[in-house]
C-alpha cells in the first residue's frame, strides 16, 4: 500500500503532525471588529471544534489560520510557519493544511479524480501516474472510488463534500481546517461526511472544526471551543462544555442548538 | 357592443394582418420591376464570380477575421486581466484603451494603422498585418469587457479552494478561474466573431491587389466589371451569411449547453 510511501514525504517524519498556536488575534472590517484577541492552540494530532452562534467571528478564525483572511493583529504559527509574518511563504504553506469549505467548492470543469490531482500536478509537481494513484486512494478513502469519473454537478452534495475532502487529503496536509462541512447538505447526507471526519480523526489527523454538529463535537472533538462576539467564552473538554457548560452565554446558545424548538418566553 | 378578451384579441390580429398586406401591396407597386431586376436581381450575369469567390473573396475574409480574432482574444484576455489587477495603474491603462477603442469608428483604426502608422514609422505593411492589428485592436476592447464579466462570474470559492491548495494566483487564474470562464463566456465570444466577420470588410480603404480581395470588396469588384449592377453586392452579402447564420447557431447550442451544465 502507498500509504507509508505517501507519509513519508511530510517534513518532520511524523504524520498529520502540524499543531497551531494563535495568540491575541484580531480582525476588522472597517469599524467591525470581528475578532476580539483570540488565543488558541491546536496541539498535533487533536481534534477541536469551535462552536458559537453564526456572526461570532469561529469561520473568519478559521480562515485566518491559511490566510484566506489577512489578521489586522496578532500572530497564527502554523506548523514551522509564522503566518502573520509578511515574509511567509503563503503558498508553501498552505500545502501543508487541508481546507473543506461550506459549500465543497469542488472545480466543476473536472472530475471528482482530477480534482483530487488537479494541485498534486500542478503545485507539488508529482507525476501525473502517481498523482492518480494517491487521489484514487483518497477517493476510496471517503468511499468514492467507484466514482472517480463523475463530474461534481453529477454527485450529492455529501458526494461533493467527501470529494472536496479527498482532494485536500491528496496533498498530504498536516492539518485540516473544516468550515461548517455538513451546513450545506440534505440532512440524509451528513452522516456519510461525519462518518469520514470521524475517521480522519481516529488515524491521528490534526483537525479544526467549525461546526453547528453538537453530536459530532462531542463524541469526536478533544477539545470544545465556544466562541461569541469574537471572543472565546470557554473552552474545555467536549463534555465539559457541551454536557456542563459554566457560562450562560453557551448554557443559552446550546439550549437553542440541542431544542430547536425552544422558543424564548420572558421570565 | 362589449367585446370579450378573446373577440378583442381577434379583430386586433385581423387589423395587423390586414395593415401588413397593405403596405406590402403598395410596396409592391411602388417598385421599379424592370430596373430592379436588371440592377440588383440579375442572377444571370455572375456566373464570373464563381469560382473565384470562394478562393480569393470568401477564402480572404475567413483569414482576415481568424487573425484580428486571434489578436483581439489575447489582447482582450490581457486588458480583462489588467481591469482586474489591483493595481491602479494597469486598471486605469485598461480603461482608457477599452474606452477609447469602443468609442471610435473601426474604420478610423483601420485608416490609422493602414496609412498613419506606415507613415509616420516609415514602414511598409502587409495588408494582412493591418487587418490584423486593426480588426484585433478593436477587438480587444470589447473582447475585453466580455472576459471581465466572464472572469467575475466564476464564483470566489473557486480562487479560495485553489489557493488554499497552494496555487499561487496565477496559477489559480490560468488552471481553475479561466478555464471555466471561457465556459460562460463562449456564447459571447461566438456573437463577437460574426461582428468581426463584418467588420474585416472595412479593409476596403486600403487599395488591395485581387488576391486580397475579402468578400465587399469582391462584390463592389463585380459591380464594375460584370455589368449586374448591385447584383454582385448581394451575392457577396449571400456569402457573410453562409459564414455567420452557422456561428450564430453554434451560440445559442454554447448557450443550452452552459444553461444545463457547468462543465
Amino acid at each position: 500500500m502507498n500509504d507509508v510511501e505517501i507519509h513519508s514525504r511530510t517534513q518532520s517524519g511524523r504524520v498529520h503532525a502540524a499543531g497551531v498556536a494563535i495568540k491575541d488575534l484580531r480582525k476588522s472590517y472597517g469599524s467591525n471588529e470581528v475578532l476580539k484577541g483570540i488565543s488558541l492552540d491546536v496541539a498535533p494530532g487533536e481534534v477541536v471544534c469551535l462552536i458559537g452562534p453564526s456572526g461570532s467571528g469561529k469561520s473568519t478564525l478559521l480562515r485566518c489560520v491559511n490566510l484566506l483572511e489577512q489578521p489586522n493583529e496578532g500572530s497564527i504559527h502554523v506548523g514551522g510557519f509564522d503566518a502573520t509574518d509578511a515574509d511567509v511563504d503563503i503558498d508553501k504553506m498552505r500545502r501543508k493544511v487541508g481546507m473543506v469549505f461550506q459549500q465543497f467548492n469542488l472545480f466543476p470543469h473536472l472530475n471528482a479524480l482530477r480534482n483530487c490531482t488537479i494541485a498534486q500536478t500542478k503545485v507539488l509537481k508529482r507525476p501525473q501516474a502517481e498523482a492518480d494513484k494517491i487521489a484514487r486512494a483518497n477517493l476510496e478513502r471517503v468511499g468514492l472510488g467507484h466514482l472517480a469519473d463523475r463530474f461534481p454537478d453529477q454527485l450529492s452534495g455529501g458526494q461533493q463534500q467527501r470529494v472536496a475532502i479527498a482532494r485536500a487529503l491528496s496533498m498530504d496536509p498536516e492539518l485540516m481546517l473544516f468550515d461548517e462541512p455538513t451546513s450545506a447538505l440534505d440532512p440524509e447526507t451528513v452522516g456519510d461526511v461525519l462518518s469520514v471526519m470521524r475517521n480522519l480523526a481516529k488515524e491521528g489527523m490534526t483537525m479544526l472544526v467549525v461546526t453547528h454538529e453538537m453530536g459530532f463535537a462531542r463524541e469526536v472533538a478533544d477539545r470544545v471551543v465556544f466562541m461569541d462576539g469574537g471572543v472565546v467564552v470557554e473552552e474545555g473538554s467536549a463534555e465539559q462544555v457541551v454536557g456542563s457548560p459554566t457560562q450562560g452565554r453557551t448554557k443559552e446558545f446550546l439550549r437553542r442548538v440541542l431544542d430547536p424548538t425552544h422558543i424564548e418566553i420572558a421570565e | 357592443m362589449a367585446m370579450t378578451a378573446r373577440q378583442r384579441a381577434r379583430v386586433s390580429l385581423y387589423v395587423q394582418a390586414g395593415i401588413f398586406v397593405v403596405a406590402m401591396a403598395a410596396l409592391i407597386l411602388a417598385t421599379d420591376w424592370k430596373t430592379l431586376t436588371t440592377n440588383v436581381f440579375n442572377f444571370g450575369k455572375i456566373g464570373p464570380m464563381f469560382p473565384d469567390i470562394f478562393f480569393s473573396g470568401l477564402k480572404n475574409t475567413l483569414i482576415y477575421t481568424f487573425l484580428g480574432f486571434i489578436v483581439g482574444l489575447s489582447g482582450g484576455l490581457l486588458l480583462a486581466l489588467m481591469k482586474l489587477s489591483s493595481f491602479p495603474l494597469y486598471r486605469w491603462i485598461a480603461t482608457g484603451y477599452i474606452e477609447f477603442f469602443r468609442g471610435i469608428p473601426a474604420l478610423l483604426v483601420f485608416i490609422a494603422f493602414g496609412y498613419g502608422v506606415p507613415l509616420a514609422f516609415g514602414v511598409q505593411w502587409n495588408v494582412a498585418v493591418v487587418v490584423m492589428v486593426s480588426l484585433g485592436m478593436v477587438a480587444a476592447a470589447y473582447i475585453a469587457e466580455t472576459l471581465r464579466a466572464g472572469l467575475q462570474a466564476v464564483p470566489k470559492g473557486q480562487t479560495e479552494a485553489a489557493r488554499s491548495l497552494g496555487m499561487p494566483q496565477w496559477r489559480a487564474m490560468v488552471t481553475i478561474v479561466i478555464p471555466q470562464a471561457f465556459r460562460i463566456v463562449l456564447p459571447p465570444l461566438t456573437n463577437e466573431v460574426i461582428l468581426l466577420t463584418k467588420d474585416s470588410s472595412l479593409i476596403y480603404v486600403l487599395g488591395l491587389t485581387a488576391a486580397q480581395y475579402e468578400l465587399t470588396k469582391f462584390g463592389r469588384d463585380g459591380i464594375s466589371s460584370l455589368g449586374a449592377g448591385l447584383t454582385p453586392l448581394l451575392v457577396a452579402g449571400a456569402f457573410y451569411l453562409v459564414v455567420t447564420i452557422p456561428l450564430s447557431l453554434l451560440a445559442r447550442k454554447f448557450e443550452s449547453r452552459s444553461a444545463r451544465t457547468k462543465r
